[in-house]
Formats: structure tokens, sequence, C-alpha cells
């Protein structure tokens, strides 16, 4: 289905508002990332960074109203998502673009068997016959190593635990072997080692399928274990774009390196974990000029003045900082 | 299944023992002689006094009053109202009427419930929405008994679409005008929970992953976000059935409408306690009875609250 290599899915300056009673909020500002076939894009961000927001966006699946897609695109192999009608998007998105989410028991319909949720995607979106979608959905359940699949096809989701929950969740996002996979923190709300289970299996069915991986975590460790490229976000804006090995190496960006600082390691063993001082701040009052500026311990009067542009620092390396990217001022494509 | 339904069936057997006591308990508290009131300013000799109090146990301690009255229902000697009518026949004669004024007045409340809840619920905001915000909050507001006779005045007495009261006109004619007052006093309970769940539905997470699985519109509302909304309203329209015996009670004297809820109203005034006993009986039984179907009905529609 996909050539190696292939640009799946290329977000192209994607600002996302909410319209609220005290005005908009931009919720995602100027947001740009791409993911190709076989690569795994971690988009990693604190709650309310716009990571989630600027996925939901791009699928259609974000309520508008109160949403509002002020500009940019998302082309799914050079068609965009944004600009076609709902009727076109359906066919792309739960078809060639599927998504998982973070709480799998509120994820799944309570009063539906988890076989007839998988067998709908065949049903609506390859015309199969009942029995023909339920045996599909017997053995898409099997490929994500549910035991005894045959049978647990008519069991409901509270009948799962929470990891078995979540690859129901995988087999009925993967059911139609799509190209591109967006998964919001599939592993947020799961035990260590099942995390490490889910994450594996993600890797491994991504591997057979090559296909395009966008995950939404806020796990650095997640980052470090499992994505290729990641994209740093902080209120809404994108601050860094790396290779992962490069950016956990070297981060450019304050917030990146803030991040990392606040890993518990073996290294930091007996002192006291260093946090970044402050919270992020309230969409509604961004600070002005660089968003991170009243937290970062860096920061000097010209943060406060614009907004800092993502400027390649590096070949296939991004950052917004005044302060690290003044030496090579090329903008980022 | 089976065992299910037994266990709750004799679970119900001290819940119903309770009940009747209490309810026994509650005329027997009343204040008055049964027989005098009944007499009115009639003076009554004393020999037929004391021979009727002894027919109908009246001077004997509560318990065995209640126990006597107990054993007469269970053998089914329903016996004699204090007036001299055959209760059985009375039963025979009332409870058709009760059903039929109960039935039509719950499938009003029904439909009006369902249909303004569905479609507030689909147009969310919208001006039904509005309306029937309004409309409810009206309902809600006005007590039953203002709306029964509002209703009774303005479409019997000044505009005479529909008799005034009494059942001479037949079904359905004279059953319309309290059925749809019970309807009116009974939707906007429902109507509001329905809307409310189906907004509240819309809302959840499964549905935006039915998004996400690039499903339409009609699919997602009938496949995933109705199944999921009736859950609660299904609840409510068996609570509804098993209290409009309540609303039969008062519409029935409204209305002059010789139903069981008249017959219920008639005996509490005389503190006819063995009556007003056996019409609690008979109340209590629906209950368990609509209760026990809800629940069956429960555990089909929803797989969490099988086999518990």
């Amino acid at each position: 289905m996909t050539t190696p290599g292939e640009v799946l899915l290329k977000v192209d300056d994607l600002t996302v508002e909410f319209d609220t009673p005290h005005g908009p909020v931009r919720a995602v500002d100027g947001v740009s990332w791409q993911v190709r076939a076989g690569e795994t894009l971690a988009i990693l961000g604190e709650s309310g960074s716009g990571k989630s927001v600027s996925t939901q966006a791009l699928t259609g699946i974000l309520e508008m109203p109160p949403g509002r897609i002020v500009s940019g695109t998302a082309e799914y192999r050079g068609a965009d998502l944004i600009a076609m009608t709902v009727k076109e998007r359906r066919k792309i998105v739960g078809d060639r673009i599927t998504m998982v989410f973070q709480d799998s028991l509120s994820a799944l319909n309570p009063v539906q068997s988890v076989g007839t949720q998988i067998a709908e995607c065949y049903r609506v979106h390859r015309g199969l016959s009942k029995k023909d979608a339920l045996k599909r959905a017997a053995e898409m359940l099997d490929q994500v190593r549910i035991p005894a699949a045959a049978r647990r096809v008519r069991d409901y989701p509270h009948e799962f635990s929470g990891g078995m929950r979540q690859r129901v969740m995988l087999a009925m996002a993967l059911a139609l072997d799509p190209d591109v996979l967006i998964a919001d923190e599939p592993t947020t709300a799961l035990d260590v080692t099942v995390q490490a289970q889910i994450l594996e299996l993600i890797a491994d069915l991504q591997a057979e399928r090559d296909m395009g991986v966008v995950l939404i975590t806020h796990d650095l460790g997640v980052v470090s274990d499992v994505a290729d490229n990641v994209v740093v976000m902080y209120a809404g804006h994108v601050v860094e774009r790396a290779s992962t090995a490069e950016a956990l190496d070297h981060p450019v960006h304050p917030y990146t390196e803030g991040l990392l600082g606040s890993m518990p390691s073996a290294d930091l063993k007996g002192q006291e974990l260093p946090t970044i001082p402050g919270t992020p701040p309230s969409l509604r009052a961004i600070p002005s000029g660089c968003a991170f500026r009243t937290r970062c311990p860096m920061a000097i009067d010209e943060c406060a003045k614009e907004v800092p542009p993502l400027l390649t620092v590096a070949p296939g390396r991004d950052a917004a900082c005044i302060l690290r990217t003044s030496i090579s001022e090329r903008e980022a494509v | 299944m089976i065992r299910f339904i037994l266990r709750r069936i004799l679970a119900a057997i001290p819940i119903g023992l309770i009940v009747t006591l209490g309810v026994f308990a509650l005329v027997f508290a009343m204040p008055g002689d049964p027989l005098r009131e009944l007499a009115g300013d009639k003076p009554i000799p004393a020999a037929v006094l004391a021979a009727k109090r002894a027919q109908y146990h009246l001077d004997d301690p509560f318990i065995v009053q209640y126990l006597l009255s107990m054993k007469d229902m269970f053998t089914g000697h329903f016996g004699t109202t204090f007036a001299g009518a055959d209760i059985a026949d009375q039963l025979r004669l009332r409870i058709p009427v009760t059903l039929k004024l109960a039935t039509l007045g719950l499938v009003f409340q029904w439909i009006a419930g369902l249909l303004f809840g569905l479609y507030a619920g689909f147009k969310r905001n919208g001006v039904m929405d509005r309306l029937l915000l309004l409309a409810t909050l009206v309902v809600l507001a006005v007590p039953g008994l203002v709306l029964y006779f509002t209703g009774q005045y303005l479409f019997g007495v000044e505009l005479k679409w529909l008799p005034v009261s009494g059942t001479r006109d037949g079904w359905p004619m004279s059953y319309l005008l309290p059925a749809i007052c019970i309807g009116i006093t009974g939707f906007a309970g429902l109507a509001r929970l329905t809307r409310t769940s189906i907004v509240d539905t819309a809302n959840s997470d499964f549905v935006k992953t039915a998004r996400a699985k690039g499903l339409g519109e009609q699919r997602i509302l009938w496949r995933h976000v109705l199944p999921n909304a009736l859950l609660p309203v299904v609840t409510l329209m068996g609570i509804d059935f098993a209290g409009i015996f309540a609303g039969a009670v008062l519409a029935e004297s409204i209305f002059n409408l010789p139903g069981l809820g008249q017959f219920m109203f008639q005996a509490i005034k005389l503190k006819e306690g063995g009556v007003v006993v056996l019409l609690s009986t008979l109340a209590f039984l629906m209950f368990i009875l609509i209760n026990l179907a809800v629940d069956v009905i429960y555990g089909a529609i929803d797989p969490r609250v099988r086999n518990v």
C-alpha cells in the first residue's frame, strides 16, 4: 500500500481556535509536521499544549463549533483533509487514517460487543456481510494477540482488562490496514508493564504494514522508546522538531531541556528531581512573545517582543528560541 | 434469568408485608370513627352499631385487625364495604376503568416525553429545544391539581370539546381529557431526561471513536448514541408506569371516573382499612411486576448489568 519513506500525512501551518464566552482562544498555532511510511512521529507536550486538538481537528472529529480551524492544510497523499467535504473525508478518516484513544473503557461503546464494533469498520468501509465482517474481526483480535479471540469476539468492553481493551481499540483501528495510525496517549491509562506490551505491539504491527504512526504523548520515556522523530509542543506552538536521538541528546529549546532534566534517572538517585518552575500558561493568557519565557531560566527582555519563529538550526532540526537559533537563520519548512 | 426473577419475587415478600402493615397502621391512626362518618348526622341504634363493629372487627386490637384483613385478602374473601357493596364486584367493575385511563395516560406521557426529548436532544440549542425547556419548566412548576381543574374547566366546561366528567361517553371520549392531563403532568420529566441523556451521550468518548471510524452521522446516532442514551430513559419509564396509579387517584376523583383510584379515595375518607390495604397491595404487586419487567428489559439492552 505504501512505498517506503513516502510522506503520508503532511500538516502545514495548522491553527485551531475555540470560541469561548470570553472570546476566541487559540489552542493550536501554526503547527506543521509530517509523517512518512514506516515512521513513528511523537508529538510531545503537556496537557493543554494542543497536541490532541491538532490531530482531532485535521481528522474532523473535533466538535466544531466551539472549535474552528483558522488556517492550515493537512494533506493525506496530496489531498487536503481540511478542505474536503465531510463525505470525502469519511472515506479517508476511519479507513486510511485511523485513531486510538487514551481511555479504552470510555472509548468503546459499552452496549456493543467488541466483535460488532470491529466488524462495523468492514461493514461500513468494505461492505462486507455481517458474518464475514465478524470473522475478520475475530482474526483482527487474534492479530493483536488476544487469547481465545474467536470466543472473545462476542464479549463486551467491560469484560476485558485495561490492556486487553486497548488491544481491542488497536484491532479496530488496524482492521482496514490503514496507512497512518494516530495514537492519542494510547498507554497513559495503563500499568507500566502493560504499557510496554502495547507499545511493542504497535511497533510490531507497524513494521508488518509499513504504516506511519503519530504518537501523541506527554511521556518522554515513551518517546525515547519508540519514536523516530519528535515534535515538542508548548502552549499551542511547536517549539522543537528533531529526530528523537538528537532531541534527547542535544535539546535545543530550553523547554525540551527542562523536560529532559526532570526525567528520573539512575544518575540522579538520592537527589531531588529537578522540575520546570511554574505551570503551563492558560491559553486565555499566553505571555507575549515566547510563551515559555515566564518559566525559562535564560529568558531575556527580547523574548517578550515577538513570537520566536521556528528556525532550522541544523539539517532536520528546528527550534523556536531566539537565543538558540540566532546562529543560523534559515526559516524552517 | 429464572433464578434472578425468583430471587426478586422472594425479596418482594418482606417488602410487601412492611408496606401493607404500614398502610394499615396509617389508616388505623386516622382520627374519627368510620361508621359514624358513614351514617352522617343520623343517629344509629347502639345495637346496630355494635353489630357492625363486630362484623368489621373494629374493636379488635390493631394487629388482629391487620391479620384478619390479610387472611381475607389471601383467601379471596374480600367481603363488603362499610356501605354494603361487594368488594369483589367493585374490583371487577373498577379495574377496567383504571386500566383504560392509565394506559391512555401513559401512552400520552411516553409519546410526548420521548418525542420532545429525542427531538430536543438531536437539535440541541435549537428553537424547539428552548421551547421545550420553557414548557417543561411550566409543567413542572404548576401543581397537577391546578392543571387538572384548568383542563376540566377549559376543555369541558367552556369549550365543551370533551366530557366534563363521568364515563357516560364511553371509551375513549370520557378518558381523553383526564389521560391528557396525566400525560402533561408526567411528560416533562421524561422529556428532559431523554434530552439530557442524548446530549451527554453525544459528547462521550465512544461517539468520538465512532466519528474516527468514519461512520455517518445517522449510523452514529442510531447505533451508538441512542442505545446508550435510552438506558436511563427506560428506568424512568418504568418508574412512571408504576407511579401511574398515584396519578389515577387524583384524575379519577376530579373527573369522577369510577376506577380504583376513586375507590381508594373513598375508602381512605371512610377509614376502611381493609379496602385501603387491598388496593395498596394491588398497587404494590403492580409495582413489583413492572420493576421486574424493567430489570429484565434492562438486562437485555445493557450487557453490563446481565447476570447480577
